[in-house]
């Protein structure tokens, strides 16, 4: 086995690793703004792309066949996001005799296509939303996109049929802003899935989203895993997730295994995929979509059962049979609770920060886990999605896990571009959510009633701290950057330029 | 060792601070300011990273990082997860970025890129008319489209960039002006 990983980032490095323990040799690709990226470092081989633009790199199924080609992998781990949902992409990977880490293309396609996985689950007995039954076509009237969501009723989605990751969705209050939402989510669709498909949903209010991981093997033995809490949401965008929820008790979680397990079964799902559904005040559930690749939320899930999820994805590719029992996996080991890191600013909005970074010191410590994408020196592109790392932390109960997370977030220190670290710190110790009371609207509620005050407010004693480091910082600074007199020997100047900046004296 | 007279601004505060690098301890540093002295142990571990440990009048440890700002003698101190602002004028520098600033908050009308990016649609062309909100321009940055809107109602006098243009972060994308 050789894998060629057709991602990049943090998910890249996490594939990587389960490859290096199970003694499989990789292969990264990269766009040229990701040279310095880890996951080309950390890849045994790997084979630049020529072009920045997703188009013209990771979403480009020619290139990445081609440098498979060209590197003798025998088989594609898609990572999440970019071509990992793309059913044409698992085609042509098996029509070229490639391995693809995923489900068959005939299931993507069905389990992708968010109308048609409705359908699925309808006949699997899953309960679903109110919604369109298929895509609005692209040259329906006006008139008729109204008639239809006042069929459905307001507040609605518009939703991209190949969605996921909240782009290509908009949510909808009133008529008035219905064509709007749909031509905007129509183009996003467009740009991040090459397919401007769009439907409507009924938007359930007051609705907790959990979701159930899966394994399926080559053999037809599914496995569900115990749920995972993603309802702190920024606009759709899961922004913490943990696992297992307040919300769900035993009965209800053996209720959301069983049915995602139906489902799977009912499509013959190979490999990990998860059924994500919205639990409504009153404990009942709604199928949503099913994600047919590995979640970025997959750690939380890897720390409360102790099983590697990515393993098991290789493993199922190349034939093995699931040897888990659903009693294992349904029956959680403490708490895990996952911060995704962007370089985005809370304080102003959320603008994306592309940039260098500067300095990177990442937590560590018991119960700790850090899957980061990014390294200091690297310029964080703006061609791609911001994420620069997953941190997580595990507990033997939410409240040590909070404990834990918030410690953690503490040591986390990101310069160079800003980061949602101050949005963390405050959301685990604000009390709506040590108590578990949110749900999928609450972290945007929660934010638009702030007031304007920085998330976090300065330590006691922080101004005389920050005296003495800017007087001290001043002064010592132009000692630490004056460049290298005379240098004739480039390599070794800039050695010694290093060594001067690591100590105020020599 | 010579002193350093600084003029420190923190929290809008500004005071008069006196730094000596002591001669017989090495890393050590003695800082004045009003009635105040305290001698620090400090050590760089990067470029923007000084590791603080008081030794005369406290004993906190520090970690701190300290990010030059924009305008001069701007120093951004990172205490704890907060930020603190510093303007440190050491009689050279603080004159330099005074003038400039203002100007950009005249004539409201504008539309500006929020964040490094591409224009990936114009919705309105010069002399359309438009309301305060309406979506004018889409600007996409990392994967995600973000639509614009009209500060205030109006006309469109000037579309300075096209589709397909890479803008920075406070580029004007859209004026409008408003009717009489």
């Amino acid at each position: 086995m050789k894998v060629l990983v057709a991602n990049r980032g943090e998910i890249a490095v996490r594939v990587m690793r389960a490859c290096r323990e199970m003694g499989v040799p990789t292969v990264a690709v990269y766009s040229p703004s990701d040279r310095l990226a880890p996951h080309v470092r950390y890849a045994d081989q790997a084979v630049g792309l020529g072009a920045d633009r997703p188009a013209e790199s990771y979403l480009d199924i020619g290139k990445l066949l081609d440098a498979a080609r060209r590197t003798g992998a025998d088989t594609v781990h898609p990572g999440y996001g970019f071509l990992a949902e793309n059913a044409a992409f698992a085609g042509a990977c098996r029509d070229a005799g490639l391995r693809f880490v995923g489900p068959a293309a005939g299931v993507i396609e069905l389990m992708g296509g968010k109308t048609a996985s409705r359908a699925a689950a309808q006949a699997a007995g899953v309960p679903v939303v109110p919604g369109t039954d298929g895509p609005l076509a692209g040259d329906l009237p006006d008139a008729e996109v109204r008639r239809l969501a006042a069929s459905i009723g307001y507040p609605l989605f518009v939703k991209a049929v190949a969605g996921g990751g909240g782009k290509g969705m908009r949510l909808v209050r009133e008529q008035a802003a219905l064509l709007g939402a749909v031509r905007a989510a129509r183009s996003e669709a467009g740009t991040a899935f090459g397919n401007p498909d769009v439907y409507l949903e009924r938007c359930v209010t007051v609705a907790r989203h959990i979701e159930v991981q899966l394994l399926g093997d080559e053999h037809g033995n599914v496995v569900p895993f115990v749920e995972r809490e993603c309802s702190i949401q920024r606009r759709h965008q899961k922004v913490i997730e943990e696992t297992p929820s307040i919300a769900v008790d035993t009965a209800t979680r053996q209720a959301l295994g069983e049915a995602a397990a139906s489902l799977a079964r009912g499509v013959g799902y190979a490999n990990a995929g998860t059924v994500e559904f919205l639990l409504d005040e009153d404990g009942k559930f709604y199928f949503l979509e099913m994600n047919t690749r590995l979640q970025v939320e997959h750690p939380i899930t890897e720390l409360v059962t102790g099983i590697d999820l990515v393993r098991w994805q290789l493993r199922i590719a190349r034939g093995e049979r699931l040897t888990l029992d659903a009693e294992r996996t349904l029956t959680p080991r403490g708490h895990a609770i996952e911060c995704r890191v962007y370089a985005e600013d809370p304080e102003a909005g959320f603008v994306p920060c592309p940039g260098r970074i500067t300095t990177l010191r990442r937590p560590d410590g018991p119960g700790i886990r850090d899957d980061s994408g990014v390294a200091a020196g690297y310029e964080v592109p703006l061609f791609y999605d911001s994420m620069l790392s997953k941190l997580v932390a595990w507990g033997e109960s939410r409240s040590e896990a909070i404990d834990r997370m918030v410690r953690a977030l503490t040591e986390y220190e990101i310069g160079g571009v800003r980061t949602t670290i101050p949005l963390f710190r405050w959301m685990l110790r604000h009390p709506d959510f040590v108590a578990g009371r949110f749900d999928t609207g609450y972290l945007d509620r929660t934010l638009a009633a702030r007031p304007s005050e920085p998330l976090l407010a300065p330590p006691p004693g922080a101004e005389e701290v920050a005296l003495l480091a800017a007087a001290i910082h001043v002064v010592t600074r132009s000692a630490a950057a004056r460049p290298e007199p005379a240098a004739s020997d480039g390599a070794r100047s800039s050695w010694r330029q290093a060594a001067r900046v690591g100590g105020l004296r020599r | 060792m010579p002193v350093t007279t600084l003029e420190i601004e923190v929290n809008g505060r500004s005071r008069r601070v006196a730094v000596e690098p002591l001669a017989a301890a090495p890393g050590r540093f003695r800082v004045a300011w009003d009635e105040t002295v305290r001698v620090v142990d400090a050590r760089r571990l990067d470029a923007e990273t000084l590791s603080l440990v008081l030794v005369e009048g406290g004993s906190g440890s520090h970690q701190v990082r300290c990010v030059n700002g924009a305008r001069p003698g701007a120093v951004d101190v990172h205490v704890g997860g907060a930020v603190l602002h510093a303007r440190v004028d050491d009689g050279r520098t603080w004159l330099a970025g005074q003038g400039g600033a203002a100007g950009a908050a005249a004539g409201g009308g504008q539309v500006t890129a929020p964040m490094p990016g591409k224009v990936t649609r114009i919705l309105a062309q010069p002399g359309d008319e438009v309301a305060a909100g309406q979506a004018v321009v889409v600007v996409e940055a990392m994967k995600m489209e973000n639509e614009l809107g009209a500060p205030i109602a109006g006309r469109v006098a000037d579309v300075p960039v096209a589709e397909g243009d890479p803008v920075d972060a406070g580029v004007v994308l859209i004026v409008i002006e408003t009717v009489t």
